[in-house]
């Protein structure tokens, strides 16, 4: 187990720069996630990290050493790749302990290793087969095998889950989260996909165009998102972003949508020096209810999407579309005036020039 | 089941002429199994007529008395008369030991240099896109190209590699490397491998480009070092192409006699003579076709044991 830094890393192809000074400090057994889009930047940042690819500046320490000049079989990491990598001319078993065979670990110490990581892993019975004949989840761990059968000081994933189906992606998600607890070893986890992010990370880095959006906990990212990127690129359906001019009425402060007007009581956010000008006002889709509340919006059902546990209702208000998670028995009808409470708590502004929370 | 429906639904005919209609009854047919063979049809006649004819040809030849030169006789059957000839022929002997080197040290110069040559093409460094075409050139070129032009540089009056030799002092005096029965067939080895290692080079880099990336970062943070690399992941995974490609070059090797008909001519003495070489001079100088009829069906008869065998031993089937 080890603490990583990563302070000033910055990467350039000729004239593109696609990193552009990284600084991420993960505690020792921590769970980083790097997330963001495709092209932003991540997968490059953690070839870096276990030194498949030089940086063209900065310092990446893994515990006390800096290893900016460290082979990456001397980094004592291990990674797992959206591909998984394995090779295929081998069976699983040697897959498995072929770190330690290249380290010269004799043969029989190899063997109990390897057995006990295929006990942890539950693919006993797959250690003679070649990695052809195995399933994609099955390939999954043992690419995960192979990684913690050298008790790494650092795990790398590469998208580990996306080659996967829904079913077994949620399943192997709950399978990294069940041996990240059990083995304690710091993590760092590259993925597109904000679920695995929100429901696996202990700190989440949201990049794009190579540079950390916003760096903190899960919940902060996704309750107090630093900008209307992160806001956006969050949470499944995406946040509504309402723009608006922030008025003050009798002491409460309001945002007005054309003819509509919506109270902000509550609001976390110092928004005096924004009085009188446009702002965007970020509204998760569950922060609707159906009624009348302290703050509340009305306008035309525009399209209903039942899904199973939850209806998404789309509202045109003053012309602008935004979506509600009502409940699976909210089933309001096309072209209905309806009324809905906003938990005006929830609400983020934005400062629609620069994009940032205000 | 499937296509019992697919015939059912065909609409039926409407009138006569759509009863007799080619066009209708060919898509008829092309419902049927019967579809497979017809569209195999002219693959099958075209290797009839020319591969399985001649080669039927060549082993009723090689048990009938066949010498053009000596008409009286000619055509008649001679039961294993050739075979057992062949078997008291010095000639044949050394012309199989000749070939066993000739097939082996040009396949392993031309598979090493070969391989080289693909990994190190396929690093992708600056001007490597026209590395590869100067390397492949040699394979661009006739073998009766190849040959003379190795013939004049090797040339012991005013071969250039004879000068460029005795300038940089490796030699005394020029040299004529294929009136030697020492060197003669280590430079046609020579000749031959600078002319087909390509043939390895393009296979193995398509081979090469076929290897996933991933394979080696996970290698590399295993503490595979570069030969370990290549001996455990690049390797076996190009056992295919691997097998196939020496295959193709063993079966030209041995059945090709044209380089060295150009270089040596099986000479000094037979020194170079081949199996090829030999069935060659016996068909076409002393128009002895049935004895050269013979020759062709044992090399006919090596070959596929050797591919046999090389294919079980390479365990390509494996994976």
């Amino acid at each position: 187990m080890a603490t990583l830094s990563i302070k000033g890393v910055r990467k350039s192809f000729g004239a593109v720069e696609v990193l552009k000074t990284i600084d991420i400090e993960l505690e020792d057994g921590g769970f980083l996630v790097l997330l963001g889009p495709s092209g932003c930047g991540k997968s490059t940042l953690l070839s870096i990290i276990a030194g498949l690819e030089p940086s063209s500046g900065g310092d990446v320490i893994i515990g006390e050493r800096n290893v900016n000049d460290v082979h990456p079989k001397d980094r004592n990491i291990a990674m797992v790749f959206q591909s998984y990598a394995l090779y295929p001319t081998m069976p699983v078993r040697r897959n498995i302990g072929f770190g330690l065979e290249m380290r010269k670990v004799p043969a029989a110490e190899r063997d109990a290793a390897v057995q006990r990581a295929a006990e942890l892993l539950q693919i006993e019975h797959l250690l003679d087969r070649k990695p052809g004949q195995l399933s994609g989840g099955q390939r999954q761990r043992v690419a995960m095998g192979r990684a913690i059968v050298r008790d790494p000081d650092l795990f790398l994933f590469d998208e580990p889950l996306s080659n996967l189906d829904a079913k077994l992606r949620v399943e192997m998600r709950t399978e990294i989260k069940r041996l990240h607890d059990r083995l304690g070893t710091s993590i760092v986890y590259v993925t597109h996909d904000q679920i695995e992010a929100m429901t696996l990370g202990t700190k989440v880095a949201v990049m794009k165009g190579g540079v950390i959006q916003q760096i903190a906990d899960p919940q902060t990212i996704y309750e107090k998102p630093a900008n209307m990127f992160v806001a956006g690129f969050i949470g499944s359906p995406t946040m509504n972003f309402l723009s608006g001019t922030l008025e003050r009425s009798g002491g409460t402060i309001v945002l007005r949508h054309g003819e509509a007007l919506l109270a902000l009581p509550g609001l976390e956010q110092d928004v005096g020096a924004h009085i009188g000008k446009s702002v965007v006002a970020g509204i998760r889709p569950e922060t609707f209810h159906p009624g009348e509340g302290q703050g509340t919006l009305t306008g035309t059902v525009d399209v209903v999407e039942p899904t199973g546990p939850d209806t998404m209702v789309i509202l045109s208000i003053g012309g602008q579309l935004l979506t509600a998670r009502l409940g699976s028995r909210d089933r309001p009808k096309l072209g209905d005036t309806m009324t809905l409470a906003v938990d005006t708590a929830a609400i983020n502004l934005f400062d629609p020039d620069t994009g940032d929370r205000i | 089941m499937s296509r019992g429906r697919a015939m059912a639904a065909l609409p039926p005919p409407r009138s006569t002429w759509d009863a007799i209609n080619p066009l209708r009854l060919l898509g008829e047919l092309s419902e049927t199994r019967y579809w497979m063979y017809l569209l195999l049809l002219p693959s099958a006649l075209l290797i009839t007529a020319i591969v399985l004819f001649p080669t039927v040809y060549g082993f009723q030849l090689s048990f009938t008395e066949m010498r053009l030169n000596r008409p009286a006789g000619n055509g008649a059957f001679v039961g294993l008369k050739h075979y057992q000839r062949m078997l008291a022929d010095p000639i044949f002997w050394l012309s199989l030991r000749n070939t066993a080197v000739w097939v082996t040290f040009s396949i392993v110069i031309e598979f090493v240099v070969g391989l080289v040559a693909a990994l190190a093409l396929n690093r992708n460094l600056p001007g490597g896109k026209i590395l590869a075409v100067l390397i492949l050139v040699p394979y661009f070129l006739p073998n009766v190209v190849a040959g003379n032009m190795w013939a004049l540089m090797l040339d012991s009056r005013v071969g250039v590699i004879n000068d460029i030799l005795v300038r940089i002092g490796l030699l005394h005096e020029y040299k004529a490397w294929f009136a030697d029965p020492n060197t003669a067939m280590a430079t046609a080895i020579f000749v031959e491998a600078w002319h087909s290692f390509p043939f390895f080079t393009l296979l193995i880099m398509a081979g090469l480009k076929g290897i996933p990336a991933d394979l080696y970062k996970a290698a590399d943070i295993d503490g595979a070092g570069a030969f370990a690399q290549l001996r455990l992941i690049t390797l076996p995974m190009l056992r295919t192409i691997i097998a196939a490609a020496v295959i193709l070059r063993v079966i030209g090797l041995v059945n090709s006699p044209d380089l060295l008909l150009i270089l040596t001519q099986g000479g000094p003495g037979r020194s170079t003579q081949v199996l090829s070489l030999y069935a060659f001079q016996n068909a076409y100088s002393d128009f002895n076709f049935g004895y050269a009829g013979a020759l062709s069906v044992v090399m006919f008869v090596l070959l596929m044991l050797f591919a046999w065998a090389y294919i079980r031993l390479s365990k390509v089937n494996q994976d």
